[in-house]
């Protein structure tokens, strides 16, 4: 599903190249748990957003379903991830001035889903995440946890391919973060959404079967479970 | 889709309260301005528009060149209107008025008319005032015909029908029958009366010369062409026209008059003959150019507020852009949020429009609408101009947000709009441009009027209570009666007192060279004590003097103006020369030193003095101030007591000369208004900036305060960019509003000097403002806690 070649990435200050990612070869197939773990500045974060579309590369191709995504233009790559890969954040990233349910139901908007439907399928993952007496409820009024679910349902409502989560479980107590991978583990494995998240913690990286170890914007180990 | 934008944007309106708030204010101020000077504009240029014949009707106005001077009368000789008829056949109907103050008694009911008109036969013809009884086509033929308004009707007949019915004209027993009603002139018209008398009364009966004094003026003329005709070609004859008709008389007197068309519908805006009611077509550019730019820094207000605000926005911008937001859906949602905070401020306007209108009316002096609901197109113009500021404003700030990229806004490492700041500190100064250049004009105004109300005048006005005798005979009777009451000072007479109008005399003077000259002078008959009772002083000479027998026939005094005039160096000088005028001629005994007599607008123009008891209708009495209401009492008692046929009215010389300032004074309060109007917005804008920019900063004031910042080295740092962006513009704005007001201060012949100090005091002023609008913010974030600024989310 993901092919990624010779990916590196770098910044100038002044004369001299900074380099973020230095020459990554990966290739991701459908249905993968994948965690890419590697100590502060390692390029973990920058590896996900090029893989989520959300930034480029200086160098080097991605293929993301036999589609070459650096030579698309920006609206396209836009319909491309939205219809395909939902972002799970450390700090959920909800938007505050809406409810639970109009959070979730956002990317159906931008889908041009009519609003009958939309209704459906927001009520369908309330229900999966037995949300629904919060649904009229803003994030300010729910803990951490349950902040985390609502952006996991707001990631997951437009049925993607694949789901990138940035250390999901960063901001939650021990408790809460077991939940939260539990859910994504039973989501691989039953649904077969591929995940692949950037973690710290190697409990987390656990429940994933490939872990990428990242050191200085190179590929420094690839561990398989 | 459109409904939870409208959720989403009345939501967000919500959490930020204060900012919303303010862009609302200034919009909503900003926007009822402009609707209240379009209320002005549309007002001023629909004078004399309802004539429905009014493309075809012209004043002829006239200026008449002589050796010395070229003079600039109200309207044509009195014989130009009879001659162009027949002689033409482009003129289909020429018509003639003139005012006058008419005395009118029903039975026991008198008042003065002090907007009484006489008119020619073919008025009613010619334009457009409605009669709802009496035949337009021949109300006005016969003399002594005269047709009543309706406001007029009730004074006199109540609800009685008056047609038929005679009213006392001049309190000494002229008949005149009423012939017709006509509906009350609208404030909207130049030509304005209370009742209107046949021209023919002047003409065939009290005056039947008067159609063929091609030398008397004193009229206003107007002429209706014939449909299609041209009045290019029609003035280009007009020269000959007067050639043929007074070429002889014109060369022997020296005074060579040329005939001009003004259209009439434009006369009240552009015409530069002193009409008593004149609008200025220069004033209505001003003052649209004023809602222009208050609209301007209303808007730029919007677009630096909402900017400035962008960063808050960034987060929710970059979630919308990962969760598959297009660009455009972004920008509509942008923009359909400012659409909306302009429609809530539009809504509001409507609100404060009518509010302001009866306090507006009263500043501008006239009734300029009833209530704002009257003005169904503005409205509907300014809900559409609302939508059109909403997009044209929010463009800007929209394209702002959506740019911003997801990554760069998440990872929470974002440094506000550092691209938008050149655009808002650009738009903060150019506010303050605008304002201060506001306050320096209007500085410079109020200080032009001080001058004008204050200036020693040459003459002493305070106290002066004059009534006017329209010569009754009882007249002397009269002062002497009241020259014996206790508060009174002096009684004099007089023709003409200085804030009103006077004769123009046909005068030969001697001049320099030994010459007689010709020349028009401003004439005042008086008596031997008006010059002392108004402190009028001598250059040379001596003043009038009951000691000299023929100072009542052949005495003249002359101001120093008129002396320059016909080249005297020195005003002792001109004392024992000849004059001649209108059957007098004599010796000049004195030369009085120039007073104004006329508004400090004009240059003093030269002036004669004859006594001449019979032509002094004015009678001044210098008062006490002491009591002055009983004075007034016992005087108007012995008026009642002595002159019972007349209603007792008068008015006091000083309010009577500030008459002149009405139109100068009024535009500088509205001016006022308006320049205050701007600053508020403009610091309306500078808060909302300023509490931004601090929060901002929260972090950074945190972590100097750690190191060791005190409070006000922190408030110091937060108003310094500010105090920056003022200073700038204070230099732009100086030279600006320094040639504006200069070009402005042009117009008056007696004007103060543009001093530096007046720069001095508008920059201090802004600063002193803008200092304080920052400060609040700045001192509130230098007093917070910086453990709570310091602490990461």
């Amino acid at each position: 599903m993901i092919k990624l070649e010779h990916i590196s990435k770098w910044v100038n200050l002044g004369n001299i190249r900074n380099f973020i990612l230095k020459d990554i070869n990966i290739e991701i197939a459908e249905g993968e748990f994948l965690s890419i773990m590697g100590p502060s500045g390692s390029g973990k974060s920058t590896l996900l957003n090029i893989i989520g579309m959300l930034d480029t590369a200086s160098e080097g191709s991605y293929q993301f379903m036999d589609t070459e995504v650096f030579k698309l233009k920006e609206k396209q790559r836009s319909n491309l991830y939205k219809s395909h890969i939902g972002f799970v954040f450390q700090a959920y990233h909800l938007i505050d001035e809406l409810t639970v349910y109009e959070n979730i139901e956002t990317p159906l908007i931008y889908q041009d889903i009519k609003n009958s439907e939309r209704k459906a399928i927001v009520a369908d993952m309330l229900d999966r995440f037995q949300m629904v007496g919060k649904k009229d409820l803003f994030p300010t009024q729910l803990s951490g946890g349950q902040q985390q679910l609502v952006g996991i349902a707001r990631a997951l409502v437009a049925k993607p391919k694949l789901i990138l989560a940035d250390e999901p479980t960063g901001n939650l107590n021990s408790k809460q973060g077991e939940e939260i991978m539990e859910f994504f583990q039973k989501l691989n494995l039953q649904e077969g959404v591929s995940i692949i998240q950037v973690t710290h913690s190697e409990k987390n990286a656990g429940y994933g079967k490939r872990i990428i170890h990242l050191l200085d914007g190179r590929i420094e180990k690839i561990e398989n479970k | 889709m459109l409904k939870n934008y409208f959720k989403i944007a009345f939501r967000n309106l919500w959490r930020h309260r204060v900012f919303s708030l303010i862009n609302i204010l200034g919009l909503t101020v900003g926007m009822t301005a402009c609707f209240l000077i379009f209320l002005y504009v549309r007002f001023e240029t629909s004078y004399d528009k309802f004539h429905s014949r009014g493309d075809r009707i012209y004043r002829i106005i006239s200026d008449i060149k002589t050796p010395t001077e070229t003079m600039h009368p109200g309207g044509p000789s009195w014989a130009v209107g009879p001659h162009l008829m027949g002689g033409f056949p482009e003129v289909e109907a020429t018509v003639r008025t003139t005012q006058d103050e008419l005395l009118v008694r029903k039975g026991n009911i008198k008042f003065q008319e002090m907007n009484s008109l006489f008119a020619d036969s073919s008025f009613f013809d010619m334009f457009d005032f409605k009669l709802i009884k009496g035949n337009p086509h021949n109300v006005l033929n016969e003399p002594f015909n005269i047709v009543f308004s309706e406001s007029a009707v009730k004074k006199y007949f109540g609800n009685a029908d008056p047609v038929g019915q005679t009213v006392l004209l001049t309190g000494d027993g002229a008949i005149a029958k009423i012939t017709g009603v006509m509906k009350d002139i609208p404030e909207n018209s130049m030509i304005k009366a209370d009742m209107i008398v046949s021209m023919n009364t002047i003409t065939r009966v009290w005056n039947t010369h008067l159609d063929d004094q091609w030398g008397n003026y004193g009229n206003r003329t107007y002429v209706m062409l014939k449909p299609g005709a041209n009045a290019m070609a029609f003035e280009k004859k007009l020269p000959a026209f007067l050639e043929k008709m007074n070429g002889s008389e014109m060369k022997q007197m020296s005074m060579f008059p040329t005939l001009m068309l003004e259209k009439f519908p434009e006369a009240y805006l552009r015409s530069d003959r002193n009409d008593s009611d004149s609008g200025s077509i220069k004033n209505v550019y001003i003052f649209s150019i004023v809602a222009m730019f208050i609209l301007l820094i209303a808007c730029f207000n919007f677009i630096n507020l909402t900017t400035a605000r962008s960063s808050e926005r960034a987060k929710e911008v970059g979630i919308r852009k990962v969760v598959g937001a297009g660009k455009a859906q972004l920008v509509l949602q942008f923009i359909g949020e400012s659409i909306i905070i302009c429609l809530i401020a539009f809504v509001f306007t409507l609100g404060l429009s009518a509010l302001l209108l009866p306090s507006f009316n009263l500043l501008a002096g006239k009734t300029l609408s009833v209530g704002i609901f009257d003005n169904k197109e503005f409205i509907g113009i300014l809900f559409l101009s609302s939508i059109a500021i909403g997009i044209l404003a929010g463009i800007y700030p929209a394209l702002v947000l959506t740019s911003f990229k997801p990554v760069t806004v998440l990872k929470g490492r974002f440094n506000t709009g550092s691209k938008g700041i050149l655009l808002r500190k650009g738009l903060v100064i150019s506010q303050f441009t605008i304002s201060i250049a506001l306050i320096i004009s209007t500085l410079i105004v109020y200080l032009q009027m001080n001058f004008m109300h204050n200036e020693d005048l040459g003459f002493s006005k305070d106290q002066v209570m004059v009534i006017n005798s329209n010569g009754d005979p009882a007249k002397k009777t009269f002062m002497q009666a009241i020259g014996a009451l206790p508060q009174v000072k002096s009684v004099s007479m007089a023709s003409s007192v200085p804030g009103g109008g006077n004769p123009g005399a046909y005068s030969k003077i001697q001049n320099v060279k030994g010459e007689m000259q010709v020349a028009n002078l401003d004439l005042y008959f008086v008596d031997f004590e008006y010059m002392k009772q108004l402190n009028i002083k001598m250059a040379a000479g001596r003043t009038f003097s009951r000691e000299f027998m023929t100072d009542t026939t052949k005495a003249m005094i002359l101001n120093e103006a008129a002396v320059k005039m016909f080249g005297y160096r020195s005003a002792k000088d001109a004392v024992g020369r000849d004059f001649d005028q209108w059957g007098r001629a004599g010796k000049i005994i004195g030369v009085m030193k120039d007073f104004h007599y006329k508004s400090l607008r004009d240059e003093i123009k030269p002036l004669s003095m004859r006594i001449e008891p019979d032509g002094c209708n004015l009678i001044s009495i210098k008062l006490s101030a002491t009591n002055l209401p009983a004075t007034i009492t016992a005087i108007e008692n012995k008026w009642n007591t002595l002159i019972p046929a007349r209603p007792f009215s008068y008015f006091f010389l000083d309010e009577f000369f500030d008459k002149q300032y009405r139109s100068e004074q009024r535009f500088g309060k509205l001016f006022l208004n308006f320049a205050i109007l701007a600053i508020i917005i403009s610091c309306l804008g500078l808060l909302g900036l300023a509490s931004y920019s601090t929060m901002q900063r929260t972090r950074e004031i945190g972590i100097r305060k750690v190191l060791g910042a005190s409070v006000p080295n922190i408030v110091n740092l937060l108003s310094r960019e500010f105090l920056k962006l003022v200073l700038i513009a204070i230099i732009i704005a100086s030279p600006i509003a320094w040639f504006a007001m200069h070009k402005w201060l042009m117009d008056f012949a007696y004007r103060i000097p543009i001093s530096w100090w007046i720069f001095a005091i508008a920059g201090i002023t802004a600063t002193l403002i803008a200092l304080i609008t920052v400060s609040f913010q700045a001192i509130k974030a230098a007093i917070s806690n910086p453990v709570v600024s310091l602490r990461t989310e």
